[in-house]
């Protein structure tokens, strides 16, 4: 049946083409040869090109580039600007870590035992949520620029004059520029660790909750003994996931701060950038990429570690 | 229990070939309907308590376990929920409500006292301009990019999806373990030495290596999600129509299509997102030329240039989204399930 639509009448030649090809499909390379040939070219030679680049002090605006071995990393490691990075960095990440699982683990919650009890707006709440989540980050950065501009113009500042505070200085102070990026980037991530640890929770199997409430457990000792061990994997991989997003942050701050004032919300992806396209320095920036590869691989690591996908391969 | 229902569908969809018609037809036609109806579930709110069309099941179980228990009164707890709902709602929604009013509002009249989110009168002269500058050429780049972007990523992820769930050959968990890899790297990573890999492949400010260049970002993370789509057919189907005399290409068409289908739909709506909305490495391959500009770089660029007029650039931000703010509406319960699915990295 499945053959129905061949049913046409075919030729003697066209039929051995046919076989030829037919044999030839038996094999995983045609299928495979598309995605193999892009991904060398778009992803692998990218990288070795990083690397290489890495242990060059290439500079885009001369033209004499040596190889200087492990200069660059030596040099970015002793540096200030690196270090400033890295604390900016792990503040912006550890925030955004502990908001985006803590809000979305409230939000999923609230969504759940909204869908349990029948109330009503739980599917606007979460569609709000969602589509913080695919709004471009151009457009987040650009939006949220616009909430704090520090005139009367933005939203934010608009609204705390009328109770007689500020003008806040959002974006040109430096500890509430980071605060903004952070709250910016809530604003967008917490749609994602929402779904995660909700489809984490459709997952408890329901007899455990039966089985907690014959034995007298009343909510909250059925959360803390039922749903949070439950939900202790899909925690942990939303936890890594991201970390890894937090990591890589750019469109966003870029748009917003532009990792400004000075470098008090300049985050790794932002400090590599700022070395390859405006210092044009770009052995340096290689090396900066290479650093962000290795924290990529191993938080990389830590996720596959912890969801066994070895027997998904 | 997602699998499983995937199972389902795809027994039975592909399971009876030879069976009752009408059966067959009412299995695809379920699914198309379920699209259909999400729109206007979404915008009606209240009938619908499902998320995605495989959380279905439990969630009516749920509920109806839920509403067999539950007494009738409002709970306290009732109470704490809808108040985080009202938060929530006013944190998320309210930034972008605020854009499209900023957009509309007319010359000063950010300014007006009281605050309102409604403006008294409306203007388009933000758009108008914001039209003047660029929008069309960008539109039009974004949307070619991003159709011919996804068909591409879909033509050569498919095929390799089907691979590495059907063949058993030397090196495929090694492949696969280096697919996974790229897909958890993040792509700004590659951005500083893009220039010159793009030059050298002499593709640099074309739309051909933009397009190439995300079909080799965001192949993985569609093989991989799609592998699951295929892993859930059974490969007796396959053996069948094999019997039957198709080859290999003829299974994938006539076969496994029909139940991977909702794993392709998952693809190409979270591959649209994708490459509506990046930034920084289009703006590093064709940053430079302007009549290649897309959405986000041309956002970008309009607002660098024209910084202090705000209304133009909430203008500007309210188109940018708009095409993605409907396809969201429209496809919400794929999206859902897509990110459960496929627990990608984030982006």
């Amino acid at each position: 049946m499945a053959t129905a639509g061949e049913d046409s009448p075919i030729g003697f030649g066209v039929e051995r083409v046919r076989d030829v090809a037919g044999r030839v499909i038996d094999s995983p390379v045609p299928w495979l040869l598309p995605t193999l040939a892009v991904l060398a070219l778009f992803q692998l030679y990218p990288l070795v090109e990083a690397v290489q680049l890495s242990l060059t002090n290439e500079v885009l605006t001369t033209a004499d580039t040596e190889f200087v071995g492990l200069q660059n990393y030596t040099d970015l490691f002793t540096s200030i600007g690196f270090r400033q990075m890295v604390v900016v960095t792990t503040v912006f990440a550890v925030s955004s870590i502990v908001l985006h699982t803590v809000a979305g683990l409230i939000l999923a919650l609230a969504i759940d035992y909204g869908v349990r009890r029948g109330l009503r707006a739980h599917l606007t709440t979460r569609v709000s949520v969602l589509l913080a989540w695919i709004v471009p980050g151009i457009i987040i950065g650009l939006i949220w620029k616009v909430m704090l501009i520090e005139s009367q113009l933005g939203a934010v500042n608009y609204l705390l004059g009328t109770v007689g505070i500020g003008p806040v200085p959002f974006r040109s102070d430096p500890t509430l520029a980071l605060v903004s990026t952070i709250v910016a980037g809530t604003w967008r991530g917490t749609a994602f660790a929402m779904i995660m640890i909700y489809g984490g929770l459709q997952r408890i199997p329901q007899r455990l909750y039966e089985a907690a409430r014959v034995d007298g457990a009343g909510r909250w000792a059925r959360f803390r003994h039922v749903t949070i061990p439950q939900l202790k994997p899909v925690l942990f991989v939303t936890l890594v996931l991201v970390s890894i997003y937090a990591l890589n942050t750019f469109d966003l701050i870029f748009a917003l701060t532009d990792g400004g004032p000075g470098q008090a919300t300049e985050v790794f992806a932002l400090f590599m950038y700022r070395k390859a396209f405006t210092d044009y320095a770009l052995g340096e920036a290689a090396a900066v990429a290479v650093v962000l590869l290795g924290v990529n691989l191993l938080l990389t690591g830590i996720y596959l570690h912890v969801f066994d996908i070895g027997d998904q391969l | 229990m997602t699998t499983d229902r995937e199972h389902d569908t795809g027994s039975s969809s592909g399971g009876s070939p030879g069976g009752s018609g009408t059966r067959r037809r009412r299995g695809g036609g379920g699914r198309t309907e379920a699209v259909a109806g999400s729109t206007s579930r979404t915008d009606g709110g209240s009938a619908d308590v499902s998320g995605s069309a495989a959380e279905g099941s439990t969630d009516t179980r749920l509920g109806r376990v839920g509403g067999a228990l539950a007494d009738t009164g409002v709970r306290p707890l009732d109470v704490v929920t809808y108040g985080l709902y009202g938060i929530a709602m006013l944190f998320f929604a309210f930034p972008v409500l605020w854009i499209v009013s900023a957009s509309v509002r007319p010359e000063g009249a950010l300014l007006s006292f009281p605050f309102r989110l409604l403006p008294r009168a409306v203007s388009v002269t933000a758009y108008q301009r914001v039209f003047r500058e660029g929008m069309v050429t960008w539109l039009f780049n974004s949307t070619l990019i991003t159709v011919v972007g996804v068909g591409s990523i879909i033509a050569v992820s498919v095929p390799a999806a089907y691979a590495f769930s059907r063949f058993r050959f030397r090196g495929r968990r090694q492949l696969l373990g280096a697919v996974l890899l790229f897909q958890m790297i993040s792509s700004i990573v590659i951005i500083v030495p893009l220039y010159s890999v793009m030059t050298s492949l002499g593709l640099v400010d074309t739309r051909a290596g933009l397009v190439l260049l995300y079909v080799g970002i965001q192949t993985p993370f569609s093989i991989w999600l799609l592998k699951g789509y295929f892993d859930t057919v059974p490969e007796e189907l396959d053996y069948a129509a094999r019997i039957d005399g198709c080859n290999r290409l003829q299974t994938l068409r006539h076969v496994l299509l029909r139940p991977v289908l909702p794993g392709i739909a998952v693809v190409a709506i979270f591959n649209t997102v994708f490459l509506w909305s990046e930034f920084v490495i289009a703006y590093t391959v064709i940053g430079s030329e302007r009549s290649l500009y897309t959405i986000s770089i041309g956002i970008y660029e309009f607002q660098s240039q024209f910084g202090n007029d705000w209304r133009a650039i909430a203008a500007a931000s309210v188109v940018g989204m708009l095409p993605l703010v409907v396809v969201f509406i429209s496809l919400q319960r794929y999206f859902v399930k897509g990110l459960i699915k496929g627990s990608l990295k984030g982006q």
